[in-house]
């Protein structure tokens, strides 16, 4: 007898419970960790930075500014990042928002890779099939995408350093139209597959691209780039805004 | 700023210095964020009393691998001229790299007057993103780590159900049109919007053993179809990632 996922009862690795196993304090030990990493790596670059400096001609005063402008120009996409990652929280949790989207990856390539990890597995995030389980592989292939990217710049540094001329000689035609056919072709794809899902879906997507476009589009207009971080931001909260409205009757509000 | 043929023997015994120090301590620091990163999940998928097969986790890594695998080389390599050898370390550890991390880079360049492409530019670069780091962090535990998860405790139950259902459109419909506005690649768009339509709306109805290889598909056909249909006088040279 095989059930499908969302007719199991809810028990066991079956538990729909996802944010009590998300919550697992192992997982906060390692977000601990990575921030940890972070900050060690920093104080580090900074010291050797502060070593290398009077050969460049580089002032204490210089070094200063450098911080303090990166640290001011950060304000606003961090917190652009932050509002997207909260949207995030109910269906991921806090340690796994704050390491893959808060940190190490994105929006956009963690919540694709936890779709497809779900789609892999027979279930969708966010619904009656989201089980423990489903949310552990979807961390997992979050968590192994984020890693490939970290394998792949630790092997392709040095390589690069080096000047390898093997590299640079890819065609770069190429180079243009085949990771552009990957990204848009993933996200088309993911994208169009949550429409047959409810009429709710299909608001909550036209309204989420509508709003991110009307961003870009008076980004560009009026020479705010602010609009264009925070785009993906107001998109969720507009989309989501609209789902509620449309579903109140049915969730009892 | 371009960095291509870096040779550390310009800048002095400082510079060899730096490009050392950053080299070996950028490796040794992001290896260990790959293992704490990847010890979480595998932690609860074996140890936390989840019924998961290791097949389970090889099918949804083959599944995300044939989607983004392309996306896994081709943004350390055009990331390289602009970021330099010391910041890749940093920037895909700390993430957000277009959004975040150039422009602070870039703004600490201006106001120091670094020239692109010299040494005073790459240590402003490299000073600038610890700078961002450290703002980032601050602003996730704050607003996410502790803001975050008290708002999520506070909300009514339903609103909780209502972002969980529908979080996933909300994000994909944005996602969507920042690729393809930040691409510029409009014969690209339609054939990878004609594909995606063709795979979820008529190939996974038809087969829906299929679904689980969807995105695959719809990658590897767009792919091959906008590879086949180039415009033969495309400019290439558009940077490539969304964040």
């Amino acid at each position: 007898m095989h059930l499908p996922l969302a007719l199991q009862p809810a028990a066991g690795s079956g538990s729909q419970d996802v944010l009590a196993v998300a919550n697992n304090p192992v997982l906060w030990t390692c977000v601990a960790g990575v921030f940890g990493v972070i900050i060690i790596q920093s104080v580090i670059f900074l010291k050797a930075a502060r070593r290398a400096a009077p050969a460049v001609d580089l002032s204490p005063a210089e070094i200063r500014t450098s911080f303090r402008s990166g640290a001011v120009s950060a304000i606003g996409p961090s917190l652009a990042v932050s509002l997207v990652a909260v949207a995030l929280l109910g269906l991921f949790g806090a340690p796994a928002v704050l390491s893959r989207i808060g940190l190490i990856g994105s929006a956009a390539y963690d919540v694709s890779a936890a779709g497809i990890a779900a789609g892999s597995m027979g279930a969708k995030l966010g619904d009656a099939s989201y089980t423990q389980s489903v949310f552990a592989v979807a961390f997992f292939a979050m968590s192994i995408g984020g890693a490939m990217w970290m394998l792949a710049t630790l092997i392709l540094t040095p390589v690069l350093r080096r000047g390898d001329a093997k590299i640079r000689a890819i065609n770069p035609m190429a180079m243009a139209i085949v990771p552009a056919a990957a990204l848009i072709g993933a996200f088309a794809c993911l994208g169009l597959s949550e429409l047959p899902k409810s009429g709710i879906h299909v608001l909550a997507f036209l309204v989420s691209a509508a709003v991110m476009g009307l961003c870009l589009l008076l980004a560009r207009m009026l020479r705010k780039s602010w609009l264009r971080e925070w785009g993906l931001g107001f998109a969720i909260l507009g989309a989501l805004g609209a789902a509620y409205l449309a579903a109140g009757p049915a969730v009892g509000l | 700023m371009t960095y291509t043929t870096t040779a550390p023997a310009s800048g002095g015994t400082a510079m060899a210095d730096f490009n050392r120090t950053t080299s070996r301590w950028g490796q040794i620091t992001m290896i260990a964020g790959l293992l704490i990163s990847v010890a979480g999940p595998l932690y609860l998928a074996f140890a936390s009393g989840l019924d998961i097969a290791p097949a389970q986790l090889w099918v949804a890594f083959a599944a995300v691998a044939a989607t983004f695998g392309i996306i896994w080389i081709v943004e350390p390599l055009t990331y390289y001229p602009v970021l330099g050898p010391a910041a890749m370390y940093q920037a895909f550890m700390i993430g957000n790299i277009s959004n975040k991390l150039l422009p602070a880079a870039l703004i600490a360049q201006t106001n120091i007057g670094a020239k692109p492409g010299s040494k005073r530019a790459e240590l402003a670069a490299v000073i600038a993103i610890c700078g961002a780091a450290a703002v980032h962090l601050v602003s996730l535990a704050v607003f996410v780590g502790l803001l975050g998860s008290w708002l999520i405790s506070a909300i009514p139950s339903s609103l909780l159900l209502v972002i969980r259902l529908y979080v996933l459109p909300a994000v994909l419909g944005a996602v969507l049109v920042q690729a393809i506005v930040s691409m510029k690649q409009p014969r690209t768009t339609v054939i990878a919007l004609v594909v995606s339509a063709v795979v979820v709306f008529g190939l996974v109805p038809l087969a829906p053993s299929l679904t689980m290889v969807s995105t695959a598909i719809t990658v590897l056909g767009t792919i091959l179809l906008a590879w086949f249909f180039r415009a033969k006088t495309a400019a290439p040279g558009a940077p490539v990632h969304i964040e």
